[in-house]
This record gives structure tokens, sequence and C-alpha cells, in this order.
């Protein structure tokens, strides 16, 4: 028999916060929301409040100092959570900053009372609680009067069972407030700006009983209120994403949809495999990407394409554009500067689910690490590396593209060192032949597979690549310049497909 | 929307004040119907937006309504005691139909300014039943 207390928990109605909290909010938790101002610590609480309060569970929301209250109420209203027919019954507002002016803590105390037993409110949110702090410095109270206060509070909320959140604009010198001990829950938001990005981030700092998603975790604010990008799949040690078994990688291969390209691969792409195409602008990448998509939908099976790299005014591929006409692909497109990977992993992942997606193309990294904010850059392969295990989590094959800058010194296949992260690697390459731009391609690697070994010259016609022969009688072609096997010349010609 | 809602509030203060000065006759019995509309909004209005966002907002409304009532008191902006007396003293001194419409043009004002500050919606939420006894609260009109 289980004689242990189950904590009920409740639903925050905040998108993500649930899962980072490790389910939702402890019923009867005493909690703190900090953040610097404009980091949307309010916003936060009247979403959790407008989530959870109903005339039977009614929420109070005391404003001390702080905020006044016409000007919350004026932009609050702004967020499609915000109900005003609800105010009065499931929701109140009460001001009691002229109580707080007296700095008079016991009164204070006792006015909380006061309306704790008027109303009997399952949700009690005091903003901001800084303020209380700040006025006991000023009047010169002294410490232990607050602390007192602090724990009386936080007794008193407990014993009238309301869940509680103290708003407060909380900084590391006060960390070792009484406040941050009596607190079950410390919920951080934080904005941060980087050159002309603006991130915001939340992180659950505590929240006694139950296991959080460490670490640091987006978040937008829209007219629908805030929405929290789960940092993707944190692992455990077992390397397995949390919940999942891993999928077994089926020995079934993936048509690419290139005439030839499959042979290359050794019998196409390994199901579930991630795919790097390296290769330097115009060499035919997104192309490959596209042809990929479409034999897909040839065969039934949907994809996802996240492109970040062209602008407005550039045509988009019409291939592409049919495929997203007829639903048989779906399309994230993204021009935004200040964009975190979770969330873009997020809205890639939710795309996948839905459409039931087989195969995804990233069109291209180098698009992605500018569209993620600088604040993001740093972290970029770490992030790379998750996504890609995310994506690989859900069974799905997919294609990333790389645009390799012309180099010919270096044999390089991606700028981030990427290449580790995939399974696959396909290298383009231009090369000069007889005073000719062609181009070549080669498989570097497939994981756990045969593949060919040879360097291949391959055009592009009408939008399609056409995959030539093996380029023989020359050496060095990956480093740009080749050089003629001088025994072998005369079939290098032949080779290339080319007129002498 | 707005005009709606202001039209009602008019009808609402107009009734409010002809039934509050029905007791009597004349500029006082008017006076009192005012300064009563007037501590029966604060009252509903003070614990939301506090006695301080009251006042401010009362001050505003005064001093806004003085321009078409030249004869009001405009050196006392305030909520207080004394400013409301000041106030009431005023409103006695006129006939009944001045400080009538002085009172409703007061109070109106005031709503006004709150609908600016917090939409209609939240507005008649917050003045509750008193202000509006023709109709039942509006549902929230939001705006996405």
């Amino acid at each position: 028999m289980n004689h242990t207390v189950t904590i009920r928990q409740l639903a925050t109605g905040v998108p993500g916060l649930d899962t980072i909290l490790g389910g939702g909010l402890p019923e009867f938790s005493f909690n703190l929301i900090s953040g610097p101002p404009g980091s949307g610590k309010t916003t936060l609480a009247h979403q959790i409040m407008f989530a959870l309060a109903t005339p039977e569970r009614p929420a109070l929301f005391i404003t001390v100092l702080g905020e006044p209250p016409l000007k919350m109420l004026r932009y609050q209203q702004q967020f499609s959570f915000f109900d005003a027919a609800r105010i009065g019954s499931a929701v109140r507002f009460v001001d009691l900053s002229d109580e707080m002016a007296t700095g008079d803590f016991e009164q204070l105390l006792a006015r909380i009372a006061l309306e704790l037993e008027a109303t009997s409110p399952a949700l009690v949110f005091v903003d901001s609680f800084r303020a209380v702090m700040l006025e006991a410095a000023l009047s010169g109270a002294p410490s232990g009067q607050l602390q007192h206060f602090v724990q009386q509070l936080g007794l008193k909320l407990s014993a009238w069972q309301a869940t509680t959140f103290m708003i407060g604009e909380y900084h590391s010198q006060t960390e070792d407030h009484p406040i941050f001990t009596v607190a079950d829950g410390l919920l951080a938001v934080r904005q941060s700006v980087h050159r002309n990005s603006m991130v915001r981030q939340i992180q659950i700092l505590k929240m006694r009983g139950q296991a959080t998603s460490p670490g640091v975790h987006t978040f937008r604010i829209t007219g629908a209120g805030i929405e929290i990008f789960p940092s993707a799949f944190v692992r455990d040690d077992s390397g397995a994403a949390a919940g999942q078994i891993p999928l077994p990688r089926s020995a079934q291969r993936v048509p690419m949809g290139v005439p030839l390209l499959d042979d290359m691969l050794g019998g196409g792409l390994p199901s579930g495999f991630s795919l790097l195409v390296a290769g330097p602008s115009g060499s035919g990448k997104t192309l490959m990407a596209t042809a990929f998509l479409a034999e897909g939908v040839r065969r039934g099976e949907p994809g996802v394409m996240v492109a970040f790299e062209q602008t407005p005014s550039q045509s988009w591929n019409p291939a592409i554009n049919d495929m997203v006409r007829a639903g048989t692909i779906g399309l994230i497109n993204t021009r935004s500067l200040d964009l975190s990977i979770d969330e873009i992993v997020h809205h890639l992942i939710g795309m996948v689910r839905r459409m039931q997606a087989r195969r995804v193309v990233i069109d291209s990294l180098s698009g992605f690490e500018l569209a993620v904010a600088p604040a993001f850059r740093e972290d970029f392969r770490e992030s790379l590396f998750r996504m890609v295990a995310a994506l690989s989590g859900l069974g799905v094959t997919v294609l990333l593209t790389s645009e390799l800058e012309d180099r010919y010194t270096d044999l390089r296949f991606s700028p981030y060192g990427s290449a580790f992260l995939t399974d696959a690697i396909i290298v383009l390459r231009y090369i000069e032949i007889d005073s000719r731009l062609l181009r070549v391609m080669a498989v570097v690697k497939v994981r756990d597979s045969a593949h060919s070994s040879e360097i291949r010259s391959y055009t592009v016609i009408a939008g399609n690549i056409a995959i030539g022969d093996r380029l023989r009688g020359f050496e060095g072609l990956l480093g740009g310049r080749p050089q003629s096997t001088p025994d072998d010349s005369q079939h290098a010609r032949h080779g290339t497909g080319e007129a002498p | 929307m707005t005009d709606a809602g202001e039209e009602s509030r008019r009808q609402a203060i107009r009734l409010a004040l002809h039934s509050g000065a029905a007791n009597g006759a004349g500029a006082v019995a008017s006076a009192a119907a005012v300064l009563d509309l007037w501590h029966q909004t604060a009252r509903q209005l003070e614990p939301v937006i506090g006695a301080r966002g009251v006042e401010v907002l009362f001050g505003r409304a005064l001093h806004l309504t003085a321009r078409h009532f030249s004869w009001l008191p405009t050196s006392a902006h305030g909520n207080s005691a004394v400013s409301l007396e000041a106030l009431r003293a005023c409103l006695a001194t006129r006939s009944a139909t001045e400080a009538s419409e002085a009172g409703e043009t007061l109070l109106l004002t005031f709503s006004a300014l709150l609908v600016g500050l917090v939409g209609d919606a939240l507005t008649s939420r917050l003045l509750g039943a008193s202000w509006a006894p023709n109709e039942p609260p509006t549902q929230a009109q939001r705006p996405m």
C-alpha cells in the first residue's frame, strides 16, 4: 500500500512549460518567477493564472508597487489568453501598494490574510515581491523582520492550500535571501541581447519533488502569450532519448532520385541516415535535395524541407513549390535572425510528426547558422548534433546541405566540423579541365556500408543532375587543378563525356 | 463598440443620478447623488487599480470636465475627502440641472479615461453592475 502523498500536477497552459517542469506545476507549491524588467515575468504569471483559474478555484493577483495595476491591465489584455469576462469571478486583482507603503509587514500580512479569507483562492500571485524586499531595505526594517514575513507568508499560503507565485527581479546578490530557501520552485526568465537579436530564455532552477529538464530553454512571446521550446531531447547516460527506444536502423535503402547516385552510395542511402551534401555555391546541392524529396513523394513518403537560403525576391525552386502546394511536403522557410535552434527543431519535429514525414532536408547549414541568433552560434555544432540526434530518433532520413568555400588547397567537407555528425557525406566540386569548369562529385563516406570510391563528373540539365562517368586519367581532382596521368590522358577526354 | 459602450454608461449614470436625487429636490440632492455614485465607483475600483490609480484618473477627469464647467473647483484635483467636499459644496451652489450635468460629464469623462487605458470590456467589468444596470456585462472583446 502506498502511504505517501500524491502531489497533483497542474497544467500551466503555457506551451512547453509543463514539459520542462517535469509534468506540470505541483499543486500548493510556493514558486518564484524571477527575471529582469521586460523578461516576461508578469506575462508568464498571467498566462498561468488565466489557464488555471475557475470560479470554483479562483486566482488572486496582488499587486504591490511594481507595475501600476492600470498599466498592467492595459498591456496584458493584448494577449489572447487575457479574458476580461473572468475578472471578478475567476480572477481577482487586488492592489496593496498603500499597505506596502507603510512598511509595516505585519499589517501587510494581515491584509493578505484578509484577502485569502474573503476569496479562498486556489492561486495567489504577488507582483512584485522584490518591491517588498526593497521597501524593507528602505524603511530600515531589520532583516529578521523580513525573513519572518517571508516565512509567515509561505506558511500561511501553504496552509491555505494555494499554489503561489512571487514575481520579482531577483538578482544574484540577493540569492541568499530567505525567499530562495522557502520557495519550492524557482523559474528564472531572462532576455539576452546580442548584437541585433534578442533571445528569451527560461530556466527551472529548482522544483521540489520532480525531475525538471535542466538547462536553458528558449521561449517566444507572441499575441497568444509565451511559448517555450524545450531544449531538444536531453539524453541520459545510455545515449538513448528519455522514454524512447532507439529505432533499429533498417537495412532498407532510400533511393535518392538522382540516376546512378544510388549505385555510388552502395544501393541508396540507408534508411534513417543523415547525409551531408557539401559543395560550393551553384554546384547543385539544392537540386539534389529537391530530387531527394521528389523521389520520396513519388514513393508516397511525405517530406519536410527547412529552407534558409532563398530571399523572398528570388523565385523559389518551382519543384519544391509544386510539392508544397500539393501538400506532399512541408516547408519551413525562415529568414528570421533571432531563432534558437530549439525553436526550429520544435517546429520541424512538429511538422515531421504531423505529416508523418520520412524525409527531411535542411538547406543549408550555412543559412541555418545565419538564421540562428548570434548568442547561439557558439553552440552551433552542439545544437546541430542534438538536432540530427532528435531527427534520427524519429527514424527519418535527413539530407543536410552545406556551403563549401572554393578553397582548393585543403580537402574540407564542411565549415562546421559537422562532417562527423552525419552518417554519409557527398562532396561536390568544381574542377578545371581544358579551360572548362566541370562539376565532379564523390561519395566520401557511408557509415557501415560499402560505397563507390569514384570521382564522377556530373552536369546540370534543365534542373536535373545527370551523373556521368568516372573521371579517368586525372589526379588531384579535389584540389581543383587536376593533372593528367600521362598514359591515360586519351581515355580521360572520353571519360568526361565532352568532345575533345 | 466604444460609442455603444459610452452611450450605455451615460444612460447608467443618468439613471443613478436621477434615482439618487429623487429623495429631494434641488442642487443639494443632485450634488449628493453625484458624490454617492462617485464613492460607489471608487469603492469598486480601488481594490483593483489602487487608491492612487483612482485618484489620478479622477483628478484628470475633473480637470477635463472643468473646461466645460468653468465654475468647477480645479485647485483641488484629488479624491481626498477635502477635495470631494469642495466639489459637493460647489455643485450645491449651482442649479439642480447644472449640478447633474456637471456630475454626469465628470463621471462619463472618468469612465472614458478608464476605457482609453484598459478598454471597453475591462472597464465594464471593473465598474460592475452599478454602471450597467440595463445589460449584463459584455463578453470580453479580445483584440486577437
